[in-house]
């Protein structure tokens, strides 16, 4: 029985991970938890195999760097779907994953308990390929890095013996890689010429050695067949896939080439061969085949050798994901907390880039994970597990301590009320457990283990029996969940549910109502410390006292305005950009030029909300973001904003107040005239 | 007088220094600073920068850079490789910043090495010092190997705020503040102000007069004085009385401010600042007497002084370097120093002559080790110090190295003792060069001049590049034409050869060189053969056929210096050059305004007809 990698309790912050690898001893009643490392993970894996083909449903919890790249990236109000999932994929695309917890649940017939397997994944995008792959960056949030700390989080572990991983996509291209360079090395002699006095030398020297040795071969001389010539080079017979062969040892690259110019040019019969062992460190040898079908085979054999080393690399190197694949190829159950992000987060980093919108994730993640079912929508849209709830919060740790209490405090009391409730043990490395203390909150196992006990009662609740609940029924094909399955809030504080089921016309489920969003306009850059409450007085009076329905900070440089009708959108860009064309005192005197002082400030329409938050690019400032994504040149204004001369002329017109409103009606009607006035 | 001091400080330390010496395989004990020793720490770190001549710094960040054609490269001219440099340290965050002050005395090196820890810790929720960093996963496995602790660098790092953040967060920390005196009245005010300041004015004479009656008459009992406070909205500001006037825009604030000095003996005003950087209310605070008012000014500036230290936290050091006014020794000038500057001072400014007078006005002296480097042994590479170090070992150059300060606490066989020895190196290189170029700063207190012509070295031209790090040669950037889009994946070679047969112009002398896999910059030594081959290139129809040909409709795209500039100018910083220059060749026609200096606007202008005749 192995059990070395259990680790007491949190570690402590101060000492290094290597050294707690070593430690064995369990504290007593400390959660069991399965922590997994690159050390212990091809062993780990064989065993999770079992568990996850045998379980019911699978829990899973991450953790990550961070969650927003910068505040204006929140869920917002006025965030429509479509934007929501630009938000979340910005968000899976830049953090990193640095712990997966993963949690198979058996329902155990015999004990008339589920048994979970709680493991703990710690996980970094460490590069284990040779080649050059794409330079890979993460982002962290430092509130989030606090949070980790806050939770004991072990960066050590994660770091230094975090798992690394491919993704699909990665995987073939590390593969076409591979191919390419098996075509490089075929390619690359040709164009070799011997000019070089030395190389001459060198290769009229070899062109003796290898007949030699090949006559040797052939007449069975009683010679040393190996070729050795004082310095550091040497060959030595070996066999190479049951031919005869020389092993070279100690040849420049450069040598190594004329070598094969050599081969080709004067022995029809010995190939010169390269290999990479998993070690990669690479080997050469001039073998001999004793016909041209013999030398074909050869060749085809040392290829594919080649090949079987690059794929054994590339397997080795797509480390976790084979837990993902694994998931995915068994089909189960996944349960998640309000796990939108969690998923797509997966997808990024295990299948490849995510999709540029919510309708074609939605159609590619059925075909990997095809039931997913999040408890946060479970106790959320049954009215009946709603009210169990008691309004309390639907947080993981909330609803965990309300479900599930004699789980949380391990308690077998024989009070009837608990004894309703669903058992579940813990087993790690086959040692089984029913007493524990709390384990870590916010730590990916324990969390998946949160999550899956609550699926558990809540499944309970909804009906299920599972004392007379056969092995082969499919949980995730049962009817009491079949309005919750795949159904994941994709914005949970707007309450925005997104459907995985691509049988559904997705459209009806989104909780849209379009017309809304055609209303608003986006300022930004407007002079600082300007609020949202003067920035509707403004265009009230601009545009008529009800014209502004709501007036909504993104973050302090940038609001969203809500407009009663759409006319009233394109009526306020049309205005602005009047004004901003204007050099006249109308520019000054209109009551939005409060807005437009500064000459900076931008608008437009929920459109460009949606191209800006599509950039790759995270400006902390909205404002910056807008500018650097380039929507300025919609409606920026010549930069020829003559600011000085503009509060001059605004100090010597002070007095004007709202009454001069009819003055800047005849002011917009004589713009022309005061245009040419100026110019003359 | 100063040696003196130096002499005997050096003295007193030796003694006290004792054992701490060396360690045995050539490693110094470096005194290890996180957020639990540091505020005892900080007057040690204050007598060593004062009692040596120079300091050496070193960085430890989480990446370098992203792309294969985000390193400086010799193509670069000094602009770019500025915003080269600052790219890299926006994103960035410093985990460790080694300081070592030291001084040389003939071939004596006394150095003062210490290791401080960092992390940016948003204490305040606002962002600051940094919402977010880039983190580069090769980078963070490197640490890892040496040995680096994470878990000691978030959980005990130290925290801090660069100058231009703590006087933003001033006003955001929550605590009161003074409010500033007002000058003369600002604007006329309208009929709705002055109602706004009678109405302010009535309530704060009823609340002063309780406050006076309240001081004189103590007779009341408390259901009075209570009943009293609920009616006038009188409150407690410490052992103070106090009104609190809530305001819902600057221009009341200033309404107020201006209104409250007729009551100035004995009312001082304070700014509450709300959650989202405006100002939330205005307190008024009834003063006993004129000393009570100097002491609560006072009170008031020592807590803003312990609040601001507190939030300040390693940028300390940093003006303790600044203010020393010592020459600061650096590995690499421009990475260390954009660094520096973007997270201890305030944002990098979009031109490099503004970053070198920023930076100068808070670090006069510089010297780039890297350039006086070259100056003694051209050929040495400076990025691997040991070996840089041994490069210098055909120089008889005896430097024998003093700890001074007396090594951390803890064991000195951990490992992570082994941090921050870096910036000790860079110091003993330091004193190698300066010994074998026998020049002798222990005489001069001030070795300034020739320190910042160092660093001012490479400020010197600007249009031209130097082409091959090794056997340079001085092109005009002009000559320089870059290609991507090639069908397969070539070497340097092979694409020569390719190209050589593909068009006329390139019958006379040219170089390439791959600058990464999607991209290679031709080097023309002809000066007219690059307009020849990109107008070549660009002019589809005007080809008469050959492999060229060939080649563009397989998509060859080429393009001049200008549009590398501006690449780097617009920020786009894809993985690929490739992708950068074809976005900004999308990009010329619409963004012509960009915010930058006269002189290059006339450029862009150039530019813009240069695409146009595309």
């Amino acid at each position: 029985m192995r059990r070395h990698k259990r680790w007491p309790l949190r570690p402590l912050a101060s000492a290094l991970a290597r050294s707690r690898f070593c430690s064995s001893a369990a504290a007593a009643g400390a959660f069991p938890l399965k922590h997994v490392t690159r050390s212990n993970f091809e062993m780990t894996l064989n065993d999770l195999r079992s568990h996850v083909k045998a379980a019911d449903f699978v829990a899973i919890d991450l953790e990550m760097t961070g969650v927003t790249s910068a505040p204006w990236r929140d869920s917002l109000e006025f965030d429509r779907y479509d934007v929501r999932y630009l938000k979340v994929k910005d968000s899976a695309e830049k953090f990193a994953v640095v712990q997966f917890g993963v949690c198979p649940f058996r329902w155990d017939s015999r004990t008339q308990s589920f048994v979970s397997h709680p493991h703990n994944f710690f996980v970094f995008p460490r590069q284990e390929l040779t080649f050059d792959p794409p330079a890979h960056e993460f982002l962290c949030q430092t509130t989030s890095m606090d949070f980790l700390a806050k939770y004991q989080f072990d960066f050590n572990a994660c770091i230094h013996e975090g798992i690394s991983y491919l993704s699909r996509r990665q995987e073939e291209e590390a593969s076409k890689r591979y191919d390419e360079e098996s075509v490089d090395s075929v390619v690359e002699t040709e164009d070799l010429k011997l000019v070089r006095l030395a190389d001459l030398l060198f290769s009229e020297r070899m062109k003796k050695r290898f007949n030699e040795w090949r006559s040797a071969l052939l007449h069975g001389s009683s010679e040393s067949p190996g070729i050795s010539s004082g310095s550091t080079e040497s060959a030595e017979t070996v066999f190479y896939h049951m031919r005869p062969a020389l092993s070279l040892q100690g040849f420049t690259s450069h040598q190594l080439r004329v070598i094969k110019l050599v081969l080709r040019k004067h022995f029809g019969d010995l190939v010169y061969i390269h290999t990479n062992d998993k070690s990669s460190c690479s080997k050469d040898f001039v073998v001999y085949t004793d016909s041209e079908s013999d030398k074909e085979n050869l060749m085809k054999e040392a290829k594919d050798e080649r090949k079987r080393v690059a794929e054994r690399k590339i397997q080795s190197a797509i480390g976790f994901r084979q837990v993902i694949d694994l998931l995915s190829s068994e089909k189960k159950l996944i349960v998640g907390h309000n796990c939108f992000l969690d998923i797509a987060h997966v997808y990024s980093k295990f299948v490849g880039p995510l999709p540029s919108t919510a309708e074609k994730f939605v159609a590619s993640i059925h075909d990997h994970f095809p039931y997913i079912v999040d408890t946060k929508i479970l106790l959320n849209v049954n009215p009946m597990l709603h009210q169990r709830m008691k309004k309390s919060s639907t947080s993981l740790s909330s609803a965990f301590s309300l479900l599930c209490p004699q789980i949380e405090l391990s308690s077998r009391s024989s009070d009837s009320i608990l004894q309703q409730r669903v058992k579940i043990d813990v087993e790690v490395d086959n040692v089984r457990c029913s007493n524990w203390n709390a384990g870590g909150k916010h730590e990916a196992g324990y969390d998946a283990f949160m999550t899956g006990c609550i699926f558990a009662q809540a499944c309970s609740h909804l009906g299920f029996d599972f004392k007379h609940h056969s092995e082969s029924e499919n949980l995730a094909q049962n009817e009491k969940l079949d309005k919750y399955i795949n159904r994941l809030y994709l914005s949970w504080t707007r309450g925005d549910i997104i459907d995985l089921r691509t049988s559904n016309s997705n459209a009806e489920n989104w909780r849209v109502s379009n017309s809304k969003y055609e209303n608003i306009v986006l300022i930004w850059n407007f002079p600082q410390k300007l609020k949202a409450r003067e920035i509707k007085e403004c265009i009230c009076k601009a545009l008529g006292s009800t014209s502004v329905t709501s007036v909504y900070h993104l973050d302090n440089t940038a609001v969203f305005v809500l407009f009663k009708n759409s006319e009233l959108v394109s009526n306020f860009l049309k205005l602005k950009q009047q004004l901003e064309s204007d050099d006249g005192p109308v520019r000054i005197l209109h009551p939005l030029s409060k807005i437009l002082k500064g000459g900076n400030t931008g608008a437009a329409d929920y459109d460009a909300y949606k191209e800006i938050c599509s950039s790759h690019i995270s400006k902390i400032l909205f404002a910056d973001q807008a500018e650097t994504v380039g929507v300025k040149s919609r409606t920026r204004p010549n930069p020829k904003g003559e600011t000085s001369l503009e509060t001059e002329r605004r100090e010597n017109m002070v007095a004007v107040t709202d009454k001069a409103s009819d003055l800047i009606d005849a002011f917009l009607a004589n713009r022309v005239d005061v245009k040419v006035a100026r110019t003359n | 007088m100063l040696p003196k001091m130096q002499r005997r400080f050096l003295s007193s330390v030796s003694v006290s220094a004792g054992g701490s010496k060396t360690l045995n395989n050539g490693r110094w004990s470096v005194k290890q600073v996180k957020k639990s020793n540091f505020k005892s720490t900080l007057d040690e770190i204050r007598t060593s920068i004062d009692s040596s001549d120079f300091v050496a710094l070193s960085l430890q960040n989480t990446g370098s850079y992203a792309a294969a054609w985000h390193r400086i490269s010799a193509i670069d001219t000094p602009q770019m490789s500025y915003l080269k440099a600052k790219y890299a340290a926006e994103r960035y965050q410093i985990l460790q910043f080694a300081l070592c002050p030291f001084s040389l005395r003939g071939s004596k090196l006394t150095v003062h090495p210490y290791n401080f820890h960092l992390f940016p810790r948003d204490e305040l929720k606002l962002g600051m010092p940094s919402y977010s960093f880039s983190c580069q996963a090769s980078r963070l496995t490197a640490m890892a190997r040496e040995g680096f602790d994470f878990n000691a660098c978030i959980y005990e790092g130290i925290s801090y705020l660069s100058r231009e953040q703590e006087s933003a967060s001033k006003f955001l920390s929550g605590n009161p503040i003074l409010a500033e005196p007002v000058a003369a009245p600002s604007s006329p005010s309208t009929v709705a102000d002055t109602v706004f300041v009678g109405r302010i004015r009535s309530r704060v004479k009823n609340w002063r007069q309780s406050c006076l009656d309240s001081s004189s008459k103590t007779g009341d009992d408390d259901l009075v004085s209570s009943l009293r406070k609920l009616v006038l909205g009188s409150e407690q500001y410490g052992s103070r009385l106090c009104l609190t006037i809530d305001v819902c825009s600057e221009r009341q604030v200033q309404l107020i401010l201006e209104m409250l000095t007729e009551f100035a003996d004995d009312v001082v005003p304070l700014l509450i600042a709300s959650k989202s950087g405006g100002t939330q209310a205005v307190r008024a605070v009834f003063m006993s007497s004129k000393e009570d008012m100097d002491r609560f000014k006072r009170e008031l500036q020592d807590l803003e002084n312990e609040e601001n230290r507190r939030l300040r936290g390693f940028r300390e050091v940093v003006d303790l370097i600044s203010s020393s006014q010592k020459p600061v020794v650096s590995q690499n000038y421009l990475s260390d120093f954009t660094s520096i500057h973007a997270k201890f001072l305030g944002p990098l400014p979009s031109n490099v002559d503004d970053f070198s007078s920023s930076l100068s006005s808070a670090f006069p002296n510089v010297v780039d080790l890297s350039q006086f480097m070259k100056e003694i042994s051209p050929l040495s590479n400076i990025s691997n110090l040991p070996a840089a170090m041994s490069s210098l070992n055909r120089f008889f150059a005896p430097v024998d190295v003093e700890v001074a300060n007396q090594g951390c606490p803890i064991k000195l066989d951990e490992s992570h003792q082994m941090h921050g020895q870096n910036a000790v190196m860079i110091s003993q290189l330091f004193a190698k060069l300066s010994t074998i170029q026998k020049s002798d700063y222990q005489s001069s207190v001030q070795p300034s001049e020739d320190s910042y012509a160092l660093a001012s070295d490479q400020h010197a031209s600007d249009e031209n590049v130097q082409v091959w790090s090794k056997n340079s040669r001085r092109v005009s950037s002009e000559n320089l034409v870059f290609i991507w889009g090639l069908a397969k994946k070539m070497t340097a070679s092979t694409l020569k050869n390719v190209l050589q047969k593909s068009h006329n112009v390139f019958a006379q002398e040219f170089d390439v060189k791959l600058l990464d896999r999607s991209c290679a910059v031709v080097v023309f030594w002809q000066p007219s053969s690059s307009e020849t081959f990109l107008s070549a290139v660009n002019n589809e129809d005007q080809l008469l056929g050959g492999s060229l040909r060939v080649m563009v409709a397989e998509g060859l795209r080429a393009a001049g210096y200008e549009t590398y500039k501006r690449a780097c100018r617009l920020g786009f910083w894809e993985a690929d050059l490739a992708d950068s220059l074809d976005k900004t060749l999308e990009s010329s026609d619409t963004d012509l305004d960009s915010d930058t200096k006269p002189s290059e606007i006339s450029w862009t202008s150039e530019l813009a007809i240069n695409f146009d005749e595309l």
